[in-house]
């Protein structure tokens, strides 16, 4: 991307250091006292990247600094500004003394304020810069002789230090984020193999080779807090994996966090597409980390799509690669995304047994199947907005009603409208469908609704939805359903939904069915079904 | 490791630039891509291949070749 630079100070523009970013971006540096320009600037369709050093900031500068920020991010979004920021350089941080020295409170007002501001603007990226000086050293990553011979406090080393932080954080903000990451298990998650070193073999701990291990499982368990879920493909005895993964006092992890797995002795390839598969996910949002490079060759050879890192031989090096893996750590994590682990575990879990299951109603009444009509009211017609707005394949007609309208048609006398709620052994779905049917004349009703969210499908809940509203129109002395299929490029499922259920077409192209005559065989499975 | 020689330092930071490396006043200015900032850098990656450290008044003093050369063997380094 095009990415303009400039800093408090000089950033040792041209340096060596800047090459390698130079060759991935297209770089324009602007003079350092120039950043108040830089961010007011409402015609930038550039990211920008500002380098912060804070004792190059006059009393009041901060505040004038933040108010420019402000400014840049109500005019440019979403473009990226980065800012890169370290306390301080020559601040005399060592003196320790009763009372917090004024550059240290001013440095910690700054940083709050940064960090305020990214929690509400989406493309405000915040680089802390003292991670890296600590990592380089203080007299490593600044050199005062450059700020008295070029107004630079970075020392070559350490402009490019930066450089590759700042190389990272904005692949970040371009790369999509790999949902799923699938994991082998002997030598990945612990060190030897359970199925021959046993449970006391095996190292996961406290000491040597086996931190680094179980430091690894930790930093795992912390990105699945960010919304990564994480699956296994291991070729082991299935029961050794679980129990080592059970009974090992030095997991981290537990079955819980896997949400996904295929331990058997099937190739790799094959396993890891059936998990995509199981949970809905295209490969281009999988990734797979296995130690053993065969493995991760066979990998990429069979799914260019999938991300393979390559890794070192030194698992000590893989935590950090772990959690500043770009396609892996992605930004914007909301309550969404933690959720979402929770909900694809539900769907493996489902997708897996029903796989296993020969006969699939037997299965499906033996999961504990439970619906609910959910009226629409002001409290739930959001949620049926959105399953309006967004239900693409299993939607009859797909009309797409606002909030406002909804309320308006439910309230309609005669009219039957409920949402569908599902629950059921593999978890509590929420609210996932919607039926509307419509009076059209004294005894005949319409349906001007019938949606179901694809989270969900091959549950017959469908079948309930509609038996449950024919019931209540009955009652309401209708004794003729109309239904019309509305094809779009996505709703192919739908086509046969009517006449299999019991509607005759019509010779104006509209289907037609007594409510005796309809036909919703999957119902029986949630009057069976015993309570959850 | 041997050090590499200046002249391939200096056709290596001005990538594309035309310019004789024995000529005797070779310095700042000598084209139009070899400004004060560039110089710097010139500086900065003489230190590195080198491993020697110039001085804030070297930073300023050594304008050529020619005297980046003397300051160099100064510090033992025939350059």
């Amino acid at each position: 991307m095009d990415v303009r630079l400039t800093g408090t100070s000089g950033l040792l523009a041209g340096s060596r250091g800047w090459r390698g970013l130079g060759m991935q971006h297209r770089l324009d540096f602007g003079f350092h006292a120039d950043w108040a320009d830089a961010l007011t600037d409402p015609d930038e369709h550039r990211a920008l990247v500002l380098v912060v050093l804070l004792d190059d900031l006059g009393p009041g500068e901060d505040e004038a600094l933040l108010a420019a920020l402000d400014q840049r991010l109500s005019h440019t979004l979403p473009i990226p500004t980065l800012v890169a920021f370290a306390s301080a350089d020559h601040a005399p941080v060592l003196a320790a003394g009763r009372r917090a020295l004024p550059q240290r409170a001013a440095a910690q007002h700054f940083e709050r304020a940064l960090y305020d501001r990214a929690a509400t603007h989406q493309a405000l990226y915040i680089l802390p810069i003292d991670e890296l000086v600590a990592e380089l050293g203080r007299a490593r990553f600044f050199d005062r002789r450059n700020y008295y011979a070029a107004r630079a406090r970075l020392s070559a080393a350490g402009a490019g230090r930066l450089a590759e932080a700042i190389g990272e954080m904005l692949e970040r903000t371009v790369v999509p984020r790999r949902k799923l990451l699938v994991l082998d298990c002997d030598n990945t998650l612990w060190g030897g193999v359970i199925g021959e070193d046993g449970l006391e073999g095996v190292r996961l701990g406290e000491d040597g080779i086996g931190a680094a291990f179980q430091d690894f499982q930790r930093a795992l368990k912390r990105l699945t807090a960010t919304g990564l879920l994480l699956a296994i493909a291991s070729k082991n005895n299935e029961a050794d994996v679980w129990h080592m993964i059970d009974q090992h006092r030095g997991m981290v992890l537990s079955r819980a966090d896997f949400v996904a797995t295929r331990i058997d002795w099937a190739d790799k390839p094959t396993n890891v597409k059936a998990i995509a598969d199981a949970l809905g996910l295209g490969l281009d949002s999988v990734a797979f980390w296995d130690d053993n490079p065969l493995e991760r060759a066979e990998m990429r050879a069979a799914f260019a799509e999938i991300w393979v890192p390559d890794l070192p031989d030194e698992v000590v090096e893989w935590p950090y690669l772990l959690v500043h893996a770009a396609p892996l750590a992605g930004f914007e994590v909301t309550d969404e995304d933690r959720a979402k682990a929770a909900q694809y575990q539900a769907r493996s879990a489902f997708t897996e047994e029903a796989a296993g299951a020969v006969d699939r109603m037997g299965f499906l009444g033996s999961i504990g199947l439970r619906a609910e009509a959910v009226p629409i009211d002001e409290s739930t017609v959001a949620r049926a907005a959105q399953l309006a707005a967004k239900t693409n394949q299993f939607n009859l007609r797909t009309i797409r009603h606002s909030a406002a309208a909804l309320l308006t048609i439910a309230a309609e006398p005669g009219t039957v409208a409920f949402l569908g709620a599902l629950k059921d052994r593999f978890g509590d779905h929420g609210i996932v469908g919607l039926i509307i049917i419509r009076p059209s004349s004294e005894d005949t009703a319409e349906i001007d609704t019938l949606l179901l969210s694809c989270r969900v499908l091959g549950r017959y809940l469908e079948d309930w939805m509609l038996a449950e509203a024919v019931g209540r129109l009955k009652r309401q002395g209708v004794r003729r359903l109309r239904a019309a299929y509305v094809r779009t490029g996505k709703n192919g499922m739908m086509a046969s939904f009517l006449p299999d259920h019991g509607f005759q077409l019509d010779e104006t192209g509209s289907f037609e069915a007594d409510c005796e005559m309809i036909s919703c065989p999957g119902a029986a499975l949630y009057a069976l079904s015993p309570p959850v | 490791m041997p050090y590499p020689r200046l002249s391939d330092i200096l056709r290596d930071h001005f990538e594309g630039a035309e310019f004789d490396p024995d000529a005797p006043a070779l310095g700042i200015g000598a084209f139009e891509a070899w400004d004060s900032f560039a110089h710097f850098n010139l500086l900065l990656l003489i230190e590195e291949s080198y491993d020697v450290r110039f001085s804030v008044e070297d930073m300023s003093n050594l304008k050529s070749i020619a005297e980046i050369r003397a300051a160099l063997a100064t510090k033992g380094i025939a350059a």
